[in-house]
């Protein structure tokens, strides 16, 4: 089953087209990458296949649920790590896991199975009782990503997750998105090259909100002659040939 | 619906810690309107009527009520200028159990304020301890209803900066509209009219006639509990209707 279907999805604000037609299919399961400059439409993509932002035009099942429609089911399947740090300042580490796994349904001796993990893969054990506003910037954007897992949804969007990270963290957080391969379908927004070539299934590239490339790492190389994702992602994108 | 009480008490836990964890809230919805009970009482109950503690505590409990409509807008305005409500909008939990998730952590709140400042006014005048006092208190929650509808509204509506300016306003038509502070008998018969159609005057008297507990004075309930009722239901309809805008933006 698709987990993301979408057909001729558009998002136009005033006098500009976020979005413009999008047909995209991601399987269940998969990590998908989704690259582009800044304003390529990216992050716009991801808040309407959350159902944070409604289409101008165009149809999208998530799961086989109608965006629009289905809403309410598919926010029971989705979540996502957004751009900018997202957590409850006053509460600490700890308090914001329970938050999250609380909305999500979970059991008391879930939540304290959910916190018990966070903490051994994300090294935030050490700061469980210290409020989100006391930890540094890295530490506060960390915890904003791993609340999104907090709900262990069936489809997870992250939009730029590394931003502000360290490399250490980064690292760390590839770690746990490779380890989420198979359980859940990703959808990955980034600047960083070498992250979508070590961690995707498939890239889709985007400029001025239309998808110029979707396909294998392999398939990108062998589509532009390049070796590596960084060179390939700028032929496509200065080259804007439509390879959907 | 157990995962819709569940998600409820699980945000509204969330903000009740926000607003207890910020010392400055703690000051103004119970600091300072303590410290004015106490102070006014000492310094006027002996010169006019307004300052006897079976008017002026009912009357600060009302007052320190208009803080809780600064303070859940502050919360809302703040929660809407950071991503952390946006992100929480892609939660299973709906926009109804969003706004009472604001509204319920302060209903507790509320009742901290009553017992507190009526307790404290009891001690000064131990007339006010009885069936009075007790019907005030619950008279008490239904007047902050007012107070946390507008703090919703405004938290809605303006932005982080401006909603403690707007709130300000609110806090100083409680004080100059609800004629607790100084004698209403000399103002002139339109500023009476406006001071009666209006919340706040209503709100007061409705927590004073309750707290005096005569027969006259609970036959006086009726009509500015009404009128209250009218404005409480009218802002959490708009409230409801502008927070559900918001959260579609």
């Amino acid at each position: 089953m698709a987990a993301i279907q979408t057909r001729k999805l558009t998002k136009s604000y005033k006098d500009l087209t976020a979005v413009d037609q999008l047909d995209l299919t991601i399987e269940e399961g998969e990590l998908f990458s989704l690259l582009g400059v800044n304003g390529a439409g990216k992050t716009t993509t991801v808040k309407m296949l959350s159902t944070l932002a409604r289409p101008t035009s165009g149809e999208a099942e998530i799961f086989g649920y109608t965006l629009g429609r289905d809403d309410a089911k598919i926010r029971e399947l989705v979540d996502i790590s957004m751009q900018e740090t997202a957590v409850a300042r006053k509460l600490t580490v700890r308090e914001n896991i329970e938050l999250f796994a609380r909305l999500s349904g979970q059991s008391k001796e879930e939540i304290d199975a959910t916190a018990k993990t966070i903490y051994d893969d994300f090294g935030l054990g050490k700061v469980a009782n210290k409020k989100a506003a006391e930890l540094s910037g890295g530490w506060q954007r960390k915890l904003s990503i791993v609340l999104a897992l907090v709900t262990k949804p069936k489809l997870l969007f992250l939009d730029e997750p590394t931003l502000g990270l360290d490399v250490i963290a980064r690292r760390e957080l590839w770690r746990v998105i490779e380890g989420l391969k198979g359980k859940m379908t990703v959808v990955l927004t980034t600047h960083y090259m070498e992250e979508a070539e070590a961690l995707s299934d498939r890239i889709g590239v985007m400029r001025d909100g239309k998808l110029l490339f979707v396909g294998t790492k392999e398939e990108l190389y062998a589509k532009t002659g390049k070796s590596d994702v960084e060179n390939a992602f700028i032929e496509i994108v200065s080259g804007g040939e439509r390879n959907a | 619906m157990r995962n819709s009480l569940s998600r409820i008490y699980a945000l509204s836990k969330r903000n009740a810690k926000e607003i207890v964890r910020d010392p400055l809230s703690l000051i103004f919805m119970i600091g300072l309107p303590l410290f004015m009970e106490i102070l006014f009482y000492f310094l006027f109950h002996k010169l006019t009527d307004q300052f006897q503690m079976k008017y002026l505590a009912p009357g600060i409990v009302v007052f320190s009520q208009a803080f809780l409509a600064l303070f859940a807008g502050q919360l809302i305005a703040l929660d809407r200028s950071t991503s952390l409500l946006t992100r929480l909008y892609v939660s299973p939990a709906t926009s109804v159990e969003f706004l009472l998730s604001y509204a319920l952590p302060i209903l507790p709140l509320t009742l901290v304020q009553s017992v507190l400042f009526f307790v404290v006014g009891g001690i000064f005048d131990t007339g006010l301890f009885g069936w009075g006092m007790a019907f005030a208190i619950l008279f008490g929650i239904f007047t902050s209803l007012f107070y946390i509808a507008m703090g919703i509204l405004f938290g809605s509506v303006c932005n982080e900066k401006s909603v403690g300016g707007i709130a300000s306003i609110l806090i100083a038509c409680q004080s100059l509209l609800s004629g607790m502070w100084f004698p209403i008998d000399g103002l002139g018969d339109g500023m009476l009219a406006l001071m009666n159609a209006l919340p706040f005057r209503n709100a007061t008297q409705l927590v004073q006639n309750a707290a005096l507990g005569s027969g006259d004075a609970w036959v006086d309930l009726f009509r500015p509990f009404l009128i209250l009722l009218g404005y409480t239901l009218a802002a959490f309809v708009f409230a409801v209707l502008i927070f559900r805008r918001k959260m579609k933006q």
